[in-house]
């Protein structure tokens, strides 16, 4: 008898679900024994989170709050990989989204009626034309649309800052940095919790629903997995791909949409506070299913709203993002880890 | 002429950021590896380079750091994409974000202060007195020179004429092929990806001691990006990709040269202009050269974990 380790092409679900697992918990603990080595206290940190978190009806709103773009950035990202597209760019299409529902909010008078609905085409639109051209990019001259749409990132943020601090300025003067109250809200169903939330989990499941259960989401799935193979399956791999990233842009503009008229009701900089990026953790953690988005969302609120709450305590926000990036890095490494078994051998 | 002169001299110590960048990511594809952590390496370099020099006044110290840093980090990245052969793609996104929270959590002591030691320009005696453009091509710092002329002359000659540099490439093109050659695919892949991240954080340093020079949170600002875009931009050579590199400083010298002659453009939208200069950059060469499209291709490797059992 030997034992030898054997990589195996794919693991099963539970191997994988239960690498991951362990990943995160391991990146909490670096990132726990971190904080010990600042001499901070653990123990008084932690009491913190959990009292501002579950502890309070405010910290499970204020935790729906930020699942809701979380949930949707994260499907945006989930459904681009769906095609084999990185949709790095949600953090822009966010921003896209929130400008243009922001723009209809002041600019278009009528009732709430009327005007809410058009906030919700004008956050899709903006979102979808903001990655109109990377996606065609990539369509017709192979060109990274991961870079692309990375890019304007940085000019969506800078559009949002642009507005909000000069031509849209709140006229009365109360803010330097963001517009007016909006008019028009997206009406809450518990306290501040707007119902963007339960939209955002319908939406994450009808889409994983339209993605598992017809023709079309199948012809998407093999397209992504083996663009070849869709070809000579006669499967228009370029439609899909155009379709499915507009759809992406769509979301991630919707977040924005949300964002704007129901958390912030106000356009302001930094609006986007990273949902965009974030997202992207939250589509790797769902490994393409709609649980698991709802579920990543849910955890990433947690970590991001821990974040929050801590600045009280002396910890800095950016935080947040460094804990992000380690258990996106420790994912990264269960997921391939998790590839491996120790099976035994008779000698020969 | 004036105008000219600042814009040139502006542009090429603006591009040195870039370059640095862009060369070392081209030492790490030409390998077969891509690092999307280059923006996270970037803003650990820039923190690490100014808090060195508000501890010791000295540049060259705080560059050293930064690129031993950068080394550190790299050698970390490359132990998950190249040892355990974990997703290139996430582990980079994953560096880029701890790079980035990590150089914010820092910097919050440093934000704002000017950086108490910085590299000087030094003029070349005579070349400098040119007229026109003289003191904008030759009253730079030592890094610029370095940067333009220095390493792209090593990095090509490396890659491109030395048997070292062949393995290198056979590395990134089908490492299959140079495995069965005896050529060792991990160790190169393992070292090139270290030190081109030592070149990124080397050129974050060089933003908070030569260009800016000061660290704020977000400093960096999607540069490291812009350097991944001009290594495709640049077909993965050296010396092209430190001429890209100059292009963008032009462009981003535009923006500043708008905003200190008050032209009536908003600083955010010229702000704008890097990126979406990027794009452009990306998308017009391959719609308007289609042949050029193979000649500027990526190594084939590009991206992909070697497994040698796996066929």
């Amino acid at each position: 008898m030997a034992i030898r380790i054997q990589r195996v092409p794919s693991e099963s679900l539970a191997g994988g679900v239960a690498a991951r697992l362990v990943a995160i918990v391991l990146a909490l603990v670096v990132a726990a024994i971190v904080f010990a080595f600042t001499g901070a206290d653990l123990g008084k940190l932690g009491s913190h989170v959990l009292k501002s978190t579950f502890g309070s009806r405010f910290g499970l709103m204020d935790l729906g709050l930020i699942m809701t773009p979380l949930t949707l950035t994260g499907l945006a990202v989930m459904i681009a990989l769906k095609v084999g597209a990185w949709n790095i760019g949600a953090e822009g299409q966010f921003c896209a989204g929130a400008f243009a529902a922001t723009a209809v909010a002041l600019f278009v008078p009528g009732p709430n009626v009327v005007v809410l609905p058009l906030m919700f085409v004008a956050g899709a639109l903006g979102g979808m034309i903001w990655i109109l051209i990377p996606t065609l990019a990539r369509a017709y001259a192979d060109v990274s649309e991961l870079i692309t749409t990375l890019l304007l990132n940085f000019v969506g943020v800078l559009l949002i800052y642009y507005v909000a601090t000069g031509p849209w300025l709140d006229p009365s003067g109360v803010s330097f940095a963001s517009t007016a109250r909006l008019p028009h809200d997206v009406p809450s169903f518990w306290g501040d919790v707007h119902w963007g939330l339960p939209l955002a989990i319908l939406l994450t499941i009808a889409v994983a629903a339209v993605l598992n259960f017809t023709r079309w989401g199948y012809e998407v799935r093999i397209a992504g997995s083996n663009p070849n193979a869709a070809r000579y399956a006669a499967i228009p791999f370029r439609r899909h791909l155009i379709v499915v990233m507009l759809m992406s842009g769509a979301i991630a503009g919707l977040a924005g949409m949300l964002e704007a008229a129901g958390t912030a009701h106000r356009l302001q900089g930094g609006i986007s506070n990273n949902f965009g990026y974030i997202g992207i953790m939250v589509a790797v953690l769902a490994r393409g299913s709609a649980i698991g988005v709802i579920a990543g969302a849910a955890l990433m609120a947690i970590i991001l709203k821990s974040g929050i709450s801590l600045q009280t305590q002396g910890v800095n926000i950016s935080t947040v993002l460094a804990i992000t990036g380690l258990i996106l890095f420790f994912t990264a490494l269960a997921d391939e880890l998790s590839h491996y078994r120790i099976v035994r051998t008779k000698e020969a | 002429m004036d105008l000219i002169a600042g814009l040139i001299q502006t542009a090429i110590l603006a591009g040195g950021v870039l370059a640095l960048a862009a060369l070392g990511e081209v030492l790490a594809e030409r390998a077969g590896v891509v690092n999307l952590g280059v923006e996270g390496l970037m803003a650990l370099g820039a923190i690490t380079g100014i808090a060195a020099v508000v501890a010791v006044p000295s540049p060259m110290l705080g560059f050293a750091l930064a690129l031993l840093v950068g080394l550190a980090v790299g050698m970390v990245f490359a132990t998950a994409t190249v040892i355990v052969r974990a997703n290139q793609i996430l582990c980079g996104l994953a560096l880029t974000l701890m790079g980035t929270g990590v150089a914010a959590m820092i910097g919050k002591a440093y934000s704002g202060i000017p950086a108490p030691a910085t590299f000087p320009p030094i003029a070349i005696p005579l070349l400098s007195e040119l007229p026109l453009v003289g003191r904008a091509l030759f009253t730079q710092n030592i890094l610029v020179y370095l940067i333009y002329l220095v390493l792209p002359f090593c990095i090509h000659h490396l890659l491109f004429r030395t048997r070292h540099g062949l393995d290198l490439r056979a590395v990134g093109e089908n490492p299959a092929a140079a495995d069965a050659a005896g050529i060792p695919v991990r160790r190169i892949r393992f070292w090139y990806v270290s030190v081109g991240a030592a070149f990124a954080a080397g050129a974050g340093a060089y933003l908070t001691l030569a260009f800016v020079p000061s660290w704020s949170e977000g400093v960096v600002a999607g540069r490291g990006w812009i350097a991944v875009a001009l290594v495709i931009f640049a077909g993965y050579r050296p010396w092209t990709a430190v001429m890209a590199a100059l292009l963008f400083g032009l462009i981003t010298s535009l923006g500043f040269v708008g905003q200190a002659r008050n032209w009536p453009i908003a600083a955010p939208v010229l702000s704008m202009l890097p990126y979406l200069g990027t794009i452009a950059l990306m998308i017009v060469p391959v719609l308007a050269w289609q042949k050029v499209r193979r000649l500027m291709a990526a190594p084939a490797a590009l991206g992909e974990p070697y497994f040698r059992d796996v066929r």
